[in-house]
């Protein structure tokens, strides 16, 4: 009894495996303090502090790559491969749009407050992630996502003298509040069928007595609606569009893919855990027939992305038409999710790296542009292909890789999505998908059409070339780079991929 | 697994499962419970309906209708009761809240703080964890009032004007119909 | 009579739905959050009842967090509604339309 005791007491030392997130966390701390210290005149204080908490935290992360899975906190929290995938993948969005929001007219304009505060939250919402990635207890996961949530939702309302911003915040508040209830309501019904908490323990209670069908059916659906708000897949993605709209661009940015990825670390790591025993169990799990999981992901998926890129067509804001098309996105990879097997998750891994990359990298587009042209219309975008060359090319590749063509690396990540879908046998969803490629090709090529192929409006100074900051050209280029590069030579994320599943724990 | 571990402790501490169970109990032993609360209620309704009962008879009955108007500190009360309250008032209830229900956390910490305090492990965890969680409030507390958001007067004078500004010059991205709401 | 699990489990659901169909009908913002609050609680009771079913502690810990956690949302969604009540004098979410399409 004793020796149990000696494992499960929450102890000091287990906190050396949290280095990127005590960072991040303290990082908020000081970064709030340092701007009450300097009384808010000094924006570059919390910037800095905030660019080196993270970069601190990015240098933690990957030293600790190779260790092995460790639980922290009592064993709420666990460190493992797909946690420290994640890790990166965070750290490296929280990076880019701290960067890019020194930039932003929007975030750092002369009649902005608040501006410290705002990267300290950035840093919170980082450090949320992290933890939602690293949750093995129902409990973290609840909490995980709503310092997500809270954090997200003073994001989305920073402008606060702007009208726009300010509906967005309400509209995030009203509908994250509504599907964490939700979903609260559903991990209590877990608890109850189960008398566990941790996701290991729920699995081996859900193994040795199996609920009734029924009842484990709508407990999942509860949870998934909660989840599926987080990654804003249809029906539970009313908020996004108007949220992504709303928000100031770069908070938009992370949003497309921080909260959205850690949603899918979070369904990842509870899907896997619970319902079946790992990626290498997928075939002996007789819980996934007993919800009928692949049709309900299934639909799930085939709904999201059809819905996603029908409306995207008929958008004329880019910032909007992003927004669609980043909900068409989740469609895709959910794909992933169809029979929980390590093909799938491989694929889920490696799109959502891409996804990061090209998505982060289109919005940050739409950042730098609104700080010339203060219009995020695609009728404002005509001619940017001859006043920003350099950016518009890179746009193009990005657009390119949201589309799914080659050379890029939005093709590989389709490919390996459609390749698991296809190992399973669900051939009327990759078509399904196939369709939707194409469709989306339109609306994508609607925003190269306007940049290059449009004359720009005949008025003062709209056919002048733009002045684009150095630092925006160094950060788009960082994630401009690699979306090609990922397209011609895929193999060592591919493996890195691989490595975050070899070490994932769904055991301890 | 970490209740499991207190759970455990508590075995080893030898203390009944009940010490630490709060809540009612669910199934076993509820009739009893709820029969004293029944009979609580009762004696309250009956000792509250005899002392209005015997005033009703004992008092001297003149009806008049000033007696039913408002009492207002004796002035005559003027307007409507349903005013708006000040938004300050508002923020005040907010950071009310925030820093209220940290004592529910202090609570569940402060009964059991003495049994788990001379255990050689857990000792010291229990009472860092605490301090760390309150250093944390602090940190918030400070920045609220450096923010000199619990500055009533303050706010007043520097904060109105600036909010009644529009924001001119800003664009096309939706930056302010300040202008009509107004 | 004895008050069991499915009596607690029964209140949860009416409370539930009671919050579910209040989000649904009302349009004033505060009612709104007001009806979560209500759907919070319901989860709140589930979790207490199962905790003393199962003898697990595990349930409790869970009711205290997710005390402060809905204390906190109703913090901050109380603050962004006082903020958009200064601008548009009204938290009725159907006139909330700058963003609709």
């Amino acid at each position: 009894m004793l020796e149990t005791l000696q494992v499960n007491i929450p102890s000091w030392s287990d906190l050396g495996y949290w280095r990127p997130e005590l960072t991040l966390l303290s990082t908020f701390l000081v970064a709030l303090i340092g701007d009450l210290i300097v009384r808010g005149r000094r924006p570059w204080v919390p910037f800095t502090l905030a660019l080196a908490g993270m970069l601190l935290a990015l240098g933690f992360a990957v030293a600790d790559l190779g260790e092995p899975a460790h639980t922290v906190m009592g064993s709420l929290i666990i460190v493992d491969g797909i946690a420290s995938f994640f890790r990166i993948l965070f750290l490296v969005a929280g990076l880019a749009t701290v960067l890019f929001s020194w930039t932003s007219e929007e975030i750092m304009g002369v009649k902005r407050e608040a501006k410290g505060e705002y990267y300290a939250l950035l840093t919170l919402l980082t450090g949320g992630m992290c933890v939602m990635a690293e949750a093995r207890d129902i409990l973290m996961l609840f909490l995980s996502m709503e310092l997500v949530g809270l954090t997200s939702y003073v994001l989305a309302g920073y402008m606060r003298t702007s009208l726009r911003s300010t509906e967005a915040a309400v509209k995030y508040v009203i509908f994250a509040a509504v599907s964490s209830g939700i979903m609260l309501y559903g991990l209590s019904l877990f608890y109850g069928l189960t008398g566990e908490t941790t996701f290991v323990g729920i699995r081996e209670a859900l193994f040795a007595n199996p609920p009734h069908p029924y009842a484990l059916l709508v407990v999942v659906v509860l949870v998934l609606v909660g989840m599926g708000y987080k990654i804003a897949a249809v029906p539970f993605h009313h908020w996004a569009p108007d949220v992504y709209e709303g928000a100031p661009t770069p908070v938009t940015a992370i949003f497309s893919v921080g909260p959205k990825a850690a949603g899918f670390a979070l369904m990842i790591r509870f899907f896997y855990t619970t319902l079946v025993a790992g990626p290498e169990a997928a075939g002996t799990s007789n819980l996934l027939r007993l919800v009928d999981w692949p049709l309900l992901i299934a639909l799930l998926s085939a709904v999201t992305m059809t819905y996603g890129n029908l409306v995207a067509l008929r958008q004329t804001n880019v910032k909007r038409m992003l927004a669609y098309s980043s909900i068409a996105h989740v469609g895709y990879i959910l794909m992933g999710f169809l029979l929980l097997t390590s093909d799938g998750l491989q694929a889920i891994l490696f799109y959502l790296l891409v996804y990061m990359l090209m998505n982060l990298g289109a919005f940050l587009f739409v950042v730098a542009i609104n700080n010339h042209l203060r219009s995020e219309e695609l009728t404002d975008y005509a001619g940017l292909g001859f006043r920003a060359p350099w950016l518009a090319t890179m746009m193009f590749v990005f657009l390119i890789s949201l589309t799914g063509l080659p050379p890029t690396a939005g093709f590989i990540g389709k490919f390996f999505l459609f390749k698991a879908v296809l190992a399973q046998e669900w051939y009327w969803l990759a078509i399904l998908a196939g369709l939707n490629s194409v469709i989306s090709l339109f609306y994508y090529m609607r925003v190269t059409k306007a940049m290059f192929f449009t004359e720009p409006a005949e008025s003062d100074g709209a056919a002048a070339p733009l002045a684009i900051k150095p630092l925006e050209y160094v950060v788009l280029a960082a994630l401009c780079i690699p979306t090609i590069g990922l397209g011609i030579w895929w193999g060592p994320v591919r493996d890195f991929a691989d490595q975050a599943i070899a070490r994932f724990n769904v055991g301890i | 697994m970490a209740i499991r571990a207190y759970q455990t402790l508590n075995e080893m501490l030898g203390l009944p499962m009940s010490s630490m169970l709060p809540l009612a109990a669910v199934g076993s032993g509820v009739l009893t419970h709820f029969t004293t609360v029944f009979i609580f209620v009762l004696f309250g309704i009956f000792f509250a309906a005899l002392a209005l009962g015997v005033a009703r008879l004992v008092r001297p009955n003149n009806p008049n209708p000033n007696k039913l108007t408002t009492y207002e500190c004796g002035e005559l009360p003027r307007g409507s009761s349903w005013v708006r309250f000040n938004v300050r008032f508002y923020l005040i209830a907010l950071f009310f809240i925030v820093f209220d229900v940290e004592v529910i956390f202090l609570f569940p910490w402060a009964v059991v703080f003495k049994q788990l305090f001379p255990h050689p492990q857990l000792g010291p965890l229990v009472f860092w964890e605490m301090v760390l969680f309150l250093a944390i409030l602090t940190v918030g507390l400070a920045y609220v009032w450096g923010k000199g958001d619990l500055d009533w007067v303050k706010k007043l004078i520097e904060r109105e004007p600036a909010a009644g500004e529009p924001a001119a010059g800003e664009s096309a991205t939706g930056e302010l119909e300040e202008v009509t709401s107004r | 009579m004895e008050i069991t699990l499915t009596h607690y489990l029964v209140l949860a659901t009416l409370l539930f739905l009671t919050g579910m169909l209040g989000f649904i009908v009302r349009r004033n913002a505060i009612v709104m959050l007001m009806c979560i609050e209500l759907m919070l609680c319901a989860a709140n009771i589930v979790l207490a009842a199962f905790s003393r079913w199962h003898l697990d502690l595990g349930g409790h810990v869970f009711v205290l967090m997710s005390f402060a956690v809905a204390a906190a949302e109703a913090a901050i969604g109380l603050a962004i509604l006082v903020e958009i009540y200064r601008r548009r004098r009204t938290v009725n979410v159907d006139e909330l339309t700058t963003l609709m399409e």
